[in-house]
């Protein structure tokens, strides 16, 4: 398992190395000059070759990457053109919004599909698959920006208990300094209204990001779970007298969970991609909304920024799900070289 | 009687699929007495897997319907019983040994958490309460009783670490648990290898003498039932058309059903043997010279060190042309690593193989050698694609051996005809056919380009007895026709002895013994080739009495025993 996580780990961080070069070369190559963008139209050429001194760009491609990289590891991610601050301030004030938004969807994901997906199984063929099945369809078939500009509609002339935008009600003061996860932070400090407050901001971008991950997932853990309901050792564990719950739970679904997990290791991953559309809806001050204003704005520095913290999201997020599969299958950490 | 253990009287059952209504089991009758060994045959579909699911209690109702009649253990009734009451007896009166051993276990769950849930439950239901380190002891007593003596490394295992013969003793040590009075096994070792089989069975019998269980056994194996069974039940589509003591049906099958079930199984010897005769062809089809195949496989952290794997070892084989040329040998054997040397797909180590006067080297992976050598898998069922038609799967190999497309069509008549085949199956899919069938599919897809050489690799193992026979027919009928040469890898010894003229004998990567069939049946030289040969069931006195008798110490030589970790 130590050998397994080490590989793993070595593998995640030469892939982060890869993104990093990628995205810079890329940030390179597309025309626009970042010295003239940060002055503006007015500046004189001198001014601008000026900036392009201080900015290193007239330093040879090599020399460029080996800065910035140093700098990486030091964390420095250079300056945003369009804040003028350093990017990593500005990530750093943005990432805990978007974080809690993506844990609020990963739990909605899996406390709603894979209990609804083995309640569909167990009951197969009946109304509450039927219930299950349509509402899978319309989590996948309705794309996320969709259903989240419906859900604000919705919210805005029936629920409207439900804030349609930000993360926290303008009259409430707090500030999360400790996690910066407003739903924690308030419990750590006791604050009940803005715990109740966060908690409702959060519900309806975390449901339209979570939608279609809920009803995928729901549906492979369905027929996951009526596939390994038909294996031999069901049957066995049935005939030596274990309770029927028991085999459906420990069982089965243990069994069962490994296709509906690798979905979600997916699906999580490529949350932070479809939370930009979410959180620019939901005017959520995410990093996605900041990802947005920089990209749209050709703020080299920030974007590079963004992807690369969407990019550790990924990798990381499909780190957990690997290890995770390795502790409930353990065919697959005991393949991977321990002795037999 | 009072030691009746169980009674099944004026069974009936059906399944209702779809709104139809079919009748599976018919009047069914039987009783078990304490210590008895009783056993169920037949062939698959005959309604011997439902009847024990239906005693035990885990066939889904609905569809399944029980009609009429009634299933008394110990004189109850099970079938009014409640819901509770039919769970309560579940693994602590009636328990169940299935037939694959590795498919029986929870493959993420270790061994111990699966036989501790057993104990548990069984503990909660009848309200007992033990502690967990009771129930290690009892789990660890119990596993002795299956002679497997290092319970506590055996617990901390998942089934996948455990081999094929020590997952059976832990399969039936897990049925054993709760100390049911009525054991019922379901085809017990057949999915294992034959050495390995006879260790089960004879496990089976000492734990019916010595815990004084009673045996309902589930087998389509007359071989088995011979060694194993006081009386026995034929069963042919849902009704029991014969019963008796095990010596009168032996001795005297009277029901052509179970006269057809005798005349299938292959003599192993006696005058029912049928020599196949050498063709006298001069020259080799194939030559082995010293070939060694090696896997490594790279592990730890930084992947230096190096798990090897000598799968073949030395080989030397001359195949003449003509030859029915068996490789016989258990799992693990090296056997199907020789074959897909043969084929090409494997590079030997070292060594040469000279396939039809052409070195391998270079000559495989050419039109010309695909139109030399061809493959029959083991299970059409996975070797067909079941989405394409006969006539598609048919055409794939004449596409690639440069088969003009106009003359495709009467090719493929010409195939089907071949392996008798009415011309019409050209357009059905595979799902459409028997098991037999689609065997015959794959045998014409691999005679499409007229090879010389076919690699039968078990062809008949994932088919019943009876179509067992007509693919042999089938075989021995193309071989003469077309001059082929076969290569027939199996475990099946007495497939082996009515169907090569030659065979060799694999034990561990190696060929510890090769020559003409007769010889090496009737004079088996090597011990383990002697050990294998003892162990195979044979169904009748003379066999057992020409079969090589090979003492305990012998045996142990050669073979290791499923009782200890082999690492």
């Amino acid at each position: 398992m130590v050998a397994y996580l080490f590989r793993r780990t070595v593998a995640l961080l030469l892939v982060l190395l890869g993104l990093v070069i990628l995205i810079f070369i890329i940030a390179r190559i597309v025309p626009g000059d970042p010295a003239r963008i940060a002055l503006g139209p007015l500046a004189t050429a001198d001014q601008v070759a000026e900036m392009r001194g201080e900015m290193g760009l007239d330093d040879p491609f090599l020399v460029q990457l080996w800065n910035y990289l140093t700098g990486l590891l030091q964390g420095d991610l250079g300056k945003s053109l369009l804040s003028s601050r350093p990017v990593m301030d500005d990530l750093v004030a943005a990432l805990p919004a978007t974080f809690e938004l993506v844990l609020a969807t990963i739990f909605l994901q899996i406390s709603l599909s894979i209990p609804l997906g083995v309640l569909a199984a167990v009951y197969r063929d009946s109304w509450i698959d039927n219930i299950t099945r349509i509402i899978s369809l319309i989590g996948v078939v309705t794309p996320g920006f969709v259903l989240a500009i419906i859900l604000q509609l919705l919210a805005s002339y029936y629920l409207t208990f439900f804030p349609v935008t930000g993360r926290l009600d303008p009259g409430l003061e707090f500030s999360a300094t400790k996690t910066g996860l407003l739903t924690i932070d308030s419990l750590l400090a006791g604050r009940w209204d803005v715990f109740g407050s966060a908690c409702l901001h959060l519900f309806l971008p975390s449901i339209a990001l979570a939608a279609a991950g809920i009803g995928q997932v729901m549906r492979i853990t369905r027929s996951a779970m009526i596939e390994v309901g038909s294996r031999d050792f069901i049957e066995a564990s049935r005939s030596y007298g274990i309770p029927e719950q028991v085999v459906t739970i420990r069982y089965m679904l243990r069994v069962a969970s490994i296709a509906p997990l690798t979905i979600l290791g997916l699906e999580f991953a490529s949350l932070i991609g479809n939370a930009f559309i979410v959180e620019f809806v939901f005017s959520w001050p995410g990093i996605a909304s900041y990802g947005v204003r920089t990209i749209l704005q050709k703020d080299l520095n920030a974007v590079i920024g963004v992807v690369l913290v969407s990019g550790i999201f990924f990798v990381v997020a499909n780190l957990v799900i690997d290890v995770l599969l390795g502790f409930i299958d353990p065919r697959n950490r005991l393949r991977d070289g321990s002795s037999k | 009687m009072s030691n009746r253990i169980l009674e099944v009287s004026d069974l009936d059952l059906s399944f209702t699929t779809y709104g139809q209504r079919t009748k599976v089991l018919h009047n069914l009758n039987f009783h078990l007495d304490a210590g008895e060994r009783v056993s169920l045959i037949g062939q698959s579909g005959s309604g011997k897997t439902v009847t024990m699911r239906t005693i035990i209690g885990t066939l889904p109702m609905p569809p399944g319907k029980v009609e009429n009649g009634s299933i008394r253990y110990e004189g109850r009734e099970l079938l009014t019983l409640s819901r509770k009451q039919r769970n309560r007896l579940k693994g602590t009166g009636i328990s169940i040994v299935l037939q694959d051993p590795l498919l029986s276990f929870n493959p993420v769950l270790t061994i111990h958490r699966q036989m501790d849930d057993i104990v548990r439950y069984a503990d909660m239901r009848s309200n007992k309460s033990r502690s967990r380190s009771a129930r290690r002891s009892h789990i660890i007593d119990t596993l002795k009783k299956v002679q497997l003596a290092d319970g506590e490394h055996i617990l901390g295992s998942y089934p996948m670490q455990l081999s094929g013969g020590m997952r059976q003793r832990v399969l039936i040590g897990m049925s054993l648990l709760n100390n049911p009075r009525l054991l019922i096994a379901d085809e017990p070792g057949t999915a294992l290898d034959v050495t390995t089989q006879q260790e089960i069975l004879n496990l089976l019998n000492t734990l019916v003498s010595e815990e004084g269980l009673t045996l309902l056994l589930i087998t389509h194996n007359l071989g088995v039932v011979r060694e194993m069974a006081d009386r026995v039940y034929v069963m042919q589509k849902g009704r029991i058309v014969e019963q008796g003591t095990r010596d009168e049906i032996f001795a005297s099958p009277k029901h052509p059903y179970t006269l057809e079930l005798m005349n299938s199984v292959l003599p192993l010897y006696g005058d029912k043997v049928v020599d196949v005769a050498d063709t006298h062809h001069e020259e080799n089809a194939i030559e082995i010279r010293g070939v060694n195949k090696i896997f490594s496989r790279k592990i730890g952290i930084i992947r230096r060190k190096t798990e090897v794997n000598h799968a073949v070892r030395e080989v030397f084989l001359d195949i003449s042309r003509g030859d029915i040329f068996g490789i016989a040998g258990e799992s693990g054997s090296g056997k199907t690593t020789l074959a897909k040397i043969l084929l090409g797909l494997h590079k030997p180590n070292s060594g040469e193989v000279t396939i039809d006067n052409q070195n391998l080297d270079g000559f495989q992976g050419s039109t010309e050698f695909r139109k030399t050598v061809q493959i029959v898998y083991q299970n059409p069922g996975s070797s067909l694609n079941p989405r394409r038609t006969v006539a598609d799967q048919l055409k794939v190999p004449l596409k690639f051996t440069g088969f003009s497309p106009e003359n495709y069509h009467a090719r493929i008549e010409e195939l089907l005809d071949m392996v008798e085949l009415p011309r019409s199956y050209a357009s059905m899919y595979p799902h459409e056919l028997s098991g037999g069938q689609k065997q015959r599919v794959a045998i014409a897809r691999a005679l499409s380009c007229h090879p010389k050489i076919l690699v039968l690799d078990e062809p008949t193992s994932a088919l019943d007895v009876l179509i067992q026979n007509s693919v042999i027919n089938l075989l021995h009928r193309l071989r003469d026709e077309f001059d082929l040469t076969y290569v027939f890898i199996s475990h099946d010894l007495s497939l082996m002895r009515n169907f090569c003229n030659r065979v060799a004998i694999m034990f561990r990567g190696e060929i510890c013994e090769q020559g003409r069939t007769r010889d090496i049946f009737a004079n088996p030289q090597h011990p383990y080739t002697r050990a294998l040969l003892s162990s195979i069931p044979v169904i009748t006195a003379e066999e057992e009495r020409l079969k090589p008798v090979v003492s305990k110490a012998e045996r142990d030589a050669v073979l290791t025993t499923t009782t200890e970790l082999t690492d």
